[in-house]
């Protein structure tokens, strides 16, 4: 996790955006500043692609202002470019070398010609990327081309990075090699602001976190302040049996704070006061066709679950 | 099974409007071009643009004159302007220019003296000898049907100057004959005879050493694979756009604008390398006086590829998908080359085809290459044909900039 700065590097003050009279964006509210890394959360159509459009300078809201750097993106080119976007698609020139799309960005991104090559030595430092350096992009695997995806909004040396889904399609190390790099961008100072649906990753790498629910802002803070917020010290209970079980047991399993969705009422979930595994299944009667007993500290995704009113979309 | 797939793919073809253009729409079009020009180039309807100049002005060479202008499938020139009756100097410019296919110079009455100069000569461009062929031939059956007593004389003159003078009686016999040739005229059997004597073809710049399609063609063809090339080239817009680049470019200070603008120079700079390549094919193995003509040549060369480039990313700049991009720019280069004479010469053409030439970049660019090297056009000359390559060049930049700016700024 990574130190917290001073003045904010993003400032999104009550902001409001209507597409033909139907409201996307709902006075929101958030500051991000350097060295922290904000998640924004939700669904589709929750208006996280919005948001960040406004962020870009590529919609102007209806009400509010965005600030980047303390200018408005829209209208200031300096504030634009403090920002590097990296979208969810691999926004590289496939038939060039990672050193060459690093270095057609930093120009495309203003970067004077003469430093254009100290500022692509100094990213792929930055990132890592030494290995492929001299390597076609269209010929790395997925995980290193998001590495380079990121590298190349990194090039001109913005001050906020914007992230669409930056792990999405890549396998567990490549995720984690990501989250380092992130993690040690945070750690130079960078703002970052990134969406995931990975939620369990977002717990330990950001420091805040928003969910958008309609355009609005459901929730905000830190996830383990929110995750306290919104369950305190309960914790999170799933019984599964084998059979289904009988008016007793049942009736037991409601008194512990469960519930069952399923026909056969086969899987209880429910939220339960902390107490350890054995002492819950104590209070269940001995001979209950228990298959499973797991109690768990919620997380961002029993969040999510509690907000929209379903589960999240399994990480891809 | 098999009735699935076809299935599949006849669902593809009515959902993609621009494969279903281009499988139905298109060929009819091209037909039909190809069509209004071919089913009339062999035969009489073919449209030919004609000045008749009567510089004799005689009764007789009146009434060639206007039955010459009469003729099926020829299009009279007023032989007048506003500075007065045009000469033949004027008649030379005006068939050199392209603005005649030919022109018919009635310089003296028709008489029977074999001595002197063919009275009418028919006047053509080299470059164009079909069309001087086809109004020789006209001019030749209307004087052979309807004025059959010159021909007649003519003969009978070579006669009297091989075979020695007629008697009386023999010279009686043919006025009479004559005067009843006079009263009616000729069944109409083998118009192409020649009537010897009578007729005289000239062909203008034809002392050249050069192949006289090889202008024409060079220009054709350049302008033709430009666009194409520009079309192509323009396409990877519509890759960036998908892949995300475009997001990326238009978050930083740069903006997307500057990507439009570079991909201009960069597709005007390639249009210029393929002028060049092919007009150093048609210098080395033909022999086209390229360097004599350069600087005009090159102008023209930059602005056939500029307007090449920036219609490519404007067709690009309007175009969702990549898919629909290639079906737009092969439905659009194929047009505009048929019509615009990329594809067989627009003298061939009707007169509507022609005109609607006008308004595609390739008869503007062979025009103007046709012009530089056939006629020597120079700045002057040129400055129509260079004003209009400029402008549309400069519209669709202006265009492609707007869209550039509008995807941008999502305003």
């Amino acid at each position: 996790m990574s130190q917290a700065g001073n003045e904010p590097i993003l400032e999104i003050e009550s902001i409001a955006f209507a597409y033909r009279d139907k409201p996307v964006l709902r006075d929101i509210n958030l500051d991000l500043a350097p060295g922290r890394i904000l998640a924004l959360l939700g669904p589709n159509g929750a208006g996280k692609s919005t948001l960040i459009r406004c962020i870009c300078g590529r919609l102007e809201p209806d009400a509010g202002q965005v600030l980047v750097v303390g200018k408005d993106p829209l209208r200031n080119a300096a504030a634009r470019a403090a920002t590097g976007l990296v979208p969810q698609q691999i926004a590289l020139y496939p038939h060039l070398t990672v050193r060459e799309n690093l270095a057609t960005f930093a120009r495309l991104a203003g970067i004077d010609k003469k430093a254009v090559g100290s500022a692509v030595a100094e990213t792929i430092k930055v990132c890592d990327l030494d290995a492929v350096a001299a390597r076609p992009a269209g010929r790395l695997s997925g995980g290193w081309q998001r590495r380079v995806n990121i590298g190349c909004a990194m090039s001109h040396s913005p001050r906020l990075l914007i992230l669409d889904e930056p792990t999405v399609g890549i396998d567990p190390p490549a995720r984690e090699a990501i989250e380092s790099l992130l993690t040690r961008l945070a750690g130079n100072g960078l703002a970052v602001l990134m969406t995931s649906h990975d939620l369990a990753q977002l717990e330990t790498l950001a420091d805040s976190v928003a969910f958008l629910s309609e355009g609005g802002i459901a929730a905000t803070g830190t996830p383990a302040g929110l995750i306290r917020e919104f369950f305190g010290a309960r914790r999170e209970c799933r019984v599964s049996l084998a059979d289904s079980p009988g008016p007793e047991l049942a009736a037991r399993l409601g008194e512990l704070g469960l519930a069952s969705s399923d026909r056969d009422a086969l899987h209880w979930t429910g939220l339960i006061d902390e107490q350890p595994a054995w002492s819950l299944h104590s209070q269940l009667s001995v001979d209950a066709p228990v298959t499973e007993l797991r109690v768990r500290r919620p997380g961002l995704d029993s969040l999510w679950a509690r907000l929209y009113g379903r589960h999240p979309e399994p990480v891809a | 099974m098999i009735a699935t797939v076809a299935r599949v793919m006849w669902l593809a073809l009515l959902r993609d409007r621009g494969a279903l253009m281009l499988a139905f729409v298109l060929p009819p079009l091209m037909f039909l071009v190809f069509a209004e020009v071919f089913s009339g180039a062999g035969e009489s309807d073919l449209e030919m643009r004609v000045l008749v100049l009567d510089e004799a002005g005689t009764p007789l060479t009146g009434r060639i004159a206007r039955a010459i202008g009469e003729l099926d499938g020829i299009v009279p020139i007023p032989g007048k302007s506003e500075s007065g009756p045009l000469g033949v100097a004027d008649l030379e410019a005006l068939v050199r220019q392209g603005q005649a296919d030919a022109g018919v110079w009635l310089r003296a009455q028709p008489d029977a003296n074999l001595d002197a100069d063919p009275p009418l000569v028919v006047i053509g461009d080299a470059s164009r000898a079909l069309a001087a062929a086809v109004v020789t031939g006209r001019v030749q059956r209307v004087l052979q049907s309807e004025f059959p007593t010159l021909g007649v004389a003519r003969a009978a003159s070579l006669v009297d100057a091989l075979a020695g003078p007629y008697t009386d009686q023999q010279q009686e016999a043919l006025d009479l004959a004559l005067s009843e040739l006079d009263a009616e005229t000729l069944e109409q059997e083998g118009g192409d005879t020649s009537q010897d004597g009578l007729v005289a073809q000239r062909l203008l710049g034809g002392g050249r050493e050069i192949d006289d399609g090889v202008s024409y063609y060079a220009g054709a063809v350049a302008i033709l694979f430009l666009l194409f090339a520009a079309m192509q080239g323009a396409i990877s817009l519509i890759d960036e756009r998908n892949s995300g680049i475009v997001d990326r470019l238009v978050a930083g200070p740069g903006g997307y604008t500057v990507v439009v603008v570079g991909k201009g120079l960069f597709l005007t700079l390639q249009g210029l390398v393929q002028a060049t390549l092919i007009f150093t094919v048609a210098w080395w193995l033909y022999g086209i006086d390229w360097f004599g003509h350069f600087g005009p040549w090159l102008v023209t060369a930059l602005l056939a590829a500029a307007v090449a480039a920036w219609l490519g990313l404007l067709l690009a700049s309007l175009c969702s998908s990549r898919q629909q991009a290639q079906t737009a720019s092969a439905f659009v280069v194929l047009i505009l080359s048929a019509i615009g004479g990329s594809m067989m010469p627009r003298f061939l053409m009707p007169g509507w085809l022609r005109e609607l030439g006008w308004f595609t970049p390739n008869a503007w660019v062979i025009e103007s290459w046709h012009g530089i090297f056939w006629r020597g056009d120079g700045p002057a000359e040129l400055a129509t044909a260079w004003s209009v390559l400029l402008a549309t060049a400069l519209a669709a930049m202006l265009i492609s900039i707007w869209l550039a700016h509008r995807l941008a700024r999502e305003k």
